[in-house]
């Protein structure tokens, strides 16, 4: 008899348990980390506005985006200050790299995807993914609204858990211990609910097989409300005369059998 | 604890399951709330550092060209796009090298400037963090010629995180509510399932004994201690069962083979006296007993009724994902369409569903009903444009009514004709909490994974309600049906009875229209321009069935107790279109949440009353062609209103737009409910009718 009343319930608790404690580490982690993520792209927004505010002040000197050889000095710095920025680019608007934290892709031109933004809205940022990587960008627009190209700052897409590793390790281990203890609580709780029935079951079931076997009557419970107990002790003798009449109404048939 | 009664163990388990349920979800809300706020302040950190950098730096230009710190101009014109742009910043200041506040924006100066002036801002360049009342405010240096001359401050507000992380808590208490209500339900049904259910057969065979009939024994298959007991009550009838079969043979053997009449005589005497005294089944052993029970459905009913609510809350919504334009068509007819589709094929499929539950059995068809919902759900989630989403949708409608009507007519056999209400009541009960915790985890589901996740949950839902069913109800025997199809004749004289035509006119029909034009269409689209999230949305929309749940068992209540049914239904349809003109009045976006509860009072208020009143304004043609007709037909003709609601909405929009629909369509529904409050002046109570009169 392992699914037993109690363990029934138990699992059914510790079930919807396990899926309401699973549920909310779900939701609680997604909504964190859309918040997180929203913050740290805001911030690199800030670093990739910043960028663009020194390259339109130079063009609106009249200067062309390609001429602007200080900016190559000015990425190369923003991504010095932070460890967590894998590089910044300046292109134009056909795509070619004009400035690149890695030298190495100046010249080199960028996915066409990433000319898209530009056609949109001009001063709107704009996110991309590359690979393994986010990408926060602006359009650089001159003075006469014309866009001339385009900065991105690209960061890694597991910044969060990195930076969250230890975080989420700890949350994950108060979630296992405040779910194995709430489920013990569940189990031992539906344990004591339903030993009363088990109990009062068994000894039902005990006090019917001394009737059938010995005789005699069920008494029930004096203190007991359940007019259940009445019932069963009314069924128990009921039965215990049904068997003593029919065996009386066999002896009987058996002596006059006999009587021949 | 009595045995065979839940209502004590089923106190004590939901207890358990509160206690179970809550304070872990609660305890790790909060320490998760804590440390994410720990996790985000970092971050907060950083911002401030690159947004105090940038400025200081231009400060530290405009200074480098000669200019002096507080004679420095436009700073508001500086400190405005920064502040806009970025909305955790709540203040930007200059100070001079004695903290005295030169340029201030986003704050009160009085607030700052006591602990500047008190402040050491020796500072090294990457500044330094203090809190100062509600805030958390980073100095950085502006120095000019290696002298320092003042500080630029950033201030972020000590509370944006938490008041950020706050929805967490929205969504925590969501899954905490629904998944109380699943435990409820899941709990009822193991209790009625394992214990209350079974000890009640075992009471009726209980009874039957003790009037001296052995001829049933509890058909109880589960291996729990319930089981046992049964089992060995079970043995016991089974062993008297025996004993009267081997004396029954013996006085066969006896009167068939014995020469003496007199003996034969007397052993027929001992018969006829143990088959006085004693009942046993005619076939060869006792009969097994399955019972039927309104509440085995529960479970598997509120299961695929949440499947359904849980895109409740964003349908209009995704129907304008899919949309592209038809010529001839507004935006907003299309997105109405699946919704008028869904219900027009609820609708059609309700009489024939009816119709084959009582020939195939609740079971097949609540099984047959599925097919068409899975595939709908599945293929929902899959479509490509409206046009196919019109054809699943059609698809789930008529698998939703196949269910729907196999559960109802479960209920209705598994119950005696007195228990009729206690059975809607298992029915409407399973529906309100399914629409309450759907539609809350609907729009939850559908925020964090997406519309076809979403879709692709309810389809789960939808095969664990049919594997329930095909599990549980194998054992359950299934009764031919007895109900008679009413003629065209007799639906039509049906409407021939004023009070009745007027009930469904007048009430039922608009009720249902302002349902699905508001709840269903309009409120959505109308939270969603308002630039809700779908998780906020649907948290709105639930106010709706909350308000149903509250209010319906205590307006049931009294209406069997004072009888005001219709005077209940016009207020209820007042109220109800009192609610939907509330935009017309209120400003904002809350006169859609207030007509949302309104919608709720008044069908909590009108809901029951209105079923109630049936059996009143038509007692005559209750008796002529059942009851269970009448109200089917009730059913399909309210339905009108659920296709004409978002129809009606749609072509609202593009004249009044959505504010002005939501008041147009209350408009109607506040018309028709006031025709109805003054036409019911004229019902009378209780069954006496004109058609009687007639009749």
């Amino acid at each position: 008899m392992f699914w037993t009343l109690s363990r029934k319930v138990s699992a059914a608790l510790a079930a919807i348990l396990l899926s309401t404690m699973v549920l909310t580490a779900l939701f609680g982690y997604h909504k964190f980390h859309d918040l997180m993520s929203a913050q740290v792209g805001s911030r690199y927004s800030f670093v990739v506005f910043t960028i663009k505010k020194n390259v339109e002040d130079r063009l609106s000197l009249g200067l062309a985006l390609r001429q602007l050889r200080q900016m190559q000095d000015i990425v190369e710095r923003e991504k010095v200050g932070d460890a967590n920025i894998l590089g910044i680019e300046i292109y134009d608007a056909k795509g070619e790299i004009l400035f690149n934290t890695d030298r190495g892709g100046i010249g080199a031109s960028v996915a066409p995807e990433w000319l898209e933004p530009l056609k949109g809205a001009t001063n709107h940022p704009f996110a991309l993914r590359d690979e393994d990587n986010l990408v926060v960008g602006l359009p650089l627009v001159n003075t006469l609204g014309k866009v001339e190209g385009a900065v991105v700052l690209r960061y890694p897409a597991a910044y969060l858990e990195n930076e969250l590793g230890d975080l989420l390790a700890k949350l994950a281990a108060q979630w296992s211990v405040v779910l194995a203890v709430f489920a013990v609580i569940g189990v031992v709780g539906a344990l004591v609910l339903f030993r009363p029935v088990g109990v009062k079951l068994r000894a039902m079931e005990t006090a019917l097989g001394k009737v059938l076997a010995e005789g005699g009557e069920v008494v029930p419970d004096p203190g007991s409300a359940d007019p259940f107990d009445a019932r069963f002790a009314e069924f128990a003798a009921k039965t215990r005369e049904a068997i003593d009449h029919i065996k009386g109404a066999t002896d009987e048939v058996e002596r006059l059998d006999r009587l021949a | 604890m009595t045995l065979d009664s839940s209502r004590s163990l089923l106190i004590r388990l939901f207890t358990l399951a509160f206690l179970v349920l809550v304070p872990p979800t609660a305890i790790l809300s909060l320490v998760a709330l804590s440390d994410f706020e720990q996790g985000m302040i970092p971050e907060l950190d950083r911002k401030a550092a690159a947004v105090g950098r940038d400025l200081a730096a231009q400060v530290e230009r405009a200074v480098g060209y000669g200019i002096p710190i507080d004679r420095l101009v436009g700073m508001d014109e500086f400190f405005s796009p920064v502040l806009e742009a970025n909305p955790e910043i709540r203040y930007l200041a200059v100070t001079d090298e004695r903290g005295r506040v030169l340029f201030l924006k986003g704050a009160e100066r009085e607030a700052l400037e006591p602990h500047y002036r008190s402040a050491d801002f020796d500072l090294a360049r990457d500044g330094r963090k203090a809190s100062i009342a509600d805030y958390l405010d980073l100095a950085l240096p502006v120095a000019e010629g290696g002298r320092r001359v003042g500080q630029v401050h950033v201030g972020f507000d000590a509370g944006y995180v938490r008041g950020r992380l706050m929805g967490i808590l929205y969504d925590v208490g969501v899954v905490a509510a629904v998944s109380l209500i699943v435990a409820f339900e899941i709990l009822l049904f193991v209790v009625f399932f394992n214990v209350t259910g079974p000890m009640k057969a075992v009471g009726h065979i209980l009874d039957q004994v003790r009037r001296g009939d052995f001829s049933r024994v509890a058909a109880v298959p589960s291996q729990d201690e319930v089981g046992r007991f049964v089992r060995a009550l079970t043995a016991a009838l089974r062993s008297v069962d025996d004993l009267y079969r081997r004396l029954m043979a013996y006085i066969e053997e006896v009167k068939t083979a014995h020469f003496d009449k007199g003996v034969v005589e007397r052993v027929g005497e001992v018969e006829a006296r143990v088959n006085f005294l004693y009942r046993f089944a005619t076939a060869g052993s006792p009969k097994p007993m399955h019972e039927r029970r309104a509440t085995d459905i529960r479970l598997p009913l509120f299961l695929f009724v949440f499947a359904e609510e849980l895109s409740r809350s964003f349908m209009p919504l995704y129907v304008g994902e899919l949309m592209r334009p038809i010529p001839g068509l507004t935006p907003e007819l299309i997105t109405a369409i699946p919704i008028a589709v869904f219900m027009a094929c609820i609708a059609l499929a309700t009489p024939y569903g009816g119709r084959v539950a009582e020939r195939l059995g609740s079971r097949r068809v609540f099984l047959m009903g599925m097919v068409p919902a899975l595939l709908g759900y599945v293929m929902t989630g899959l479509a490509h444009s409206v046009y196919d989403l019109v054809l699943w949708r059609a698809a789930t409608g008529v698998g939703y009514a196949l269910v729907t009507m196999a559960c109802q007519r479960y209920i209705s056999k598994a119950v005696s004709s007195e228990a009729r209400t206690q059975g809607l009541g298992v029915f409407i009960g399973a529906v309100l909490t399914a629409s309450v915790c759907g539609t809350a985890m609907g729009g939850v589901v559908a925020e964090r994974f997406g519309y076809q996740s979403t879709f692709l949950v309810s389809a789960a839902l939808v095969m664990l309600s049919g594997w329930m069913v095909y599990r549980l109800l194998s054992g359950t025997a299934e009764e031919s049906g007895d109900l008679r199809e009413p003629s065209r004749g007799e639906l039509a004289g049906l409407l021939r009875n004023w009070r009745f035509s007027f009930l469904v006119l007048f009430a039922a029909i608009p009720s249902k229209m302002a349902l699905a034009g508001f709840l269903f269409f309009l409120a959505p689209l109308h939270l969603a321009a308002a630039g809700f999230e779908l998780g906020d949305i649907a948290r709105t929309v639930m106010l709706y069935p909350i308000a149903v749940v509250l209010l319906s068992p205590v307006v049931a209540r009294l209406a069997d107790r004072t009888g005001w049914r219709a005077g209940l239904v016009a207020v209820g349809g007042i109220v109800g279109g009192l609610g939907l003109v509330a935009p017309a009045l209120l400003p904002g976006i809350w006169p859609v949440a207030v007509g949302i509860v309104a919608l709720g009072v008044s069908h909590g208020l009108s809901a029951s009353p209105q079923l109630s009143m049936v059996p009143d304004v038509c007692w005559i043609e209750c008796r002529n062609i059942g009851q269970t007709n009448v109200l089917a037909f009730v059913r399909l003709l309210e339905r009108l209103g659920s296709v004409a609601g978002p129809l009606l909405a749609a072509a609202f929009v593009p004249v009044w737009g959505l504010s002005g629909a939501i008041v147009a369509l209350g408009a109607i529904v506040l018309g028709m409910a006031a025709v109805f409050a003054v036409v019911s002046g004229a019902y009378g109570s209780g069954p006496h009718i004109s058609a009687e009169e007639v009749a």
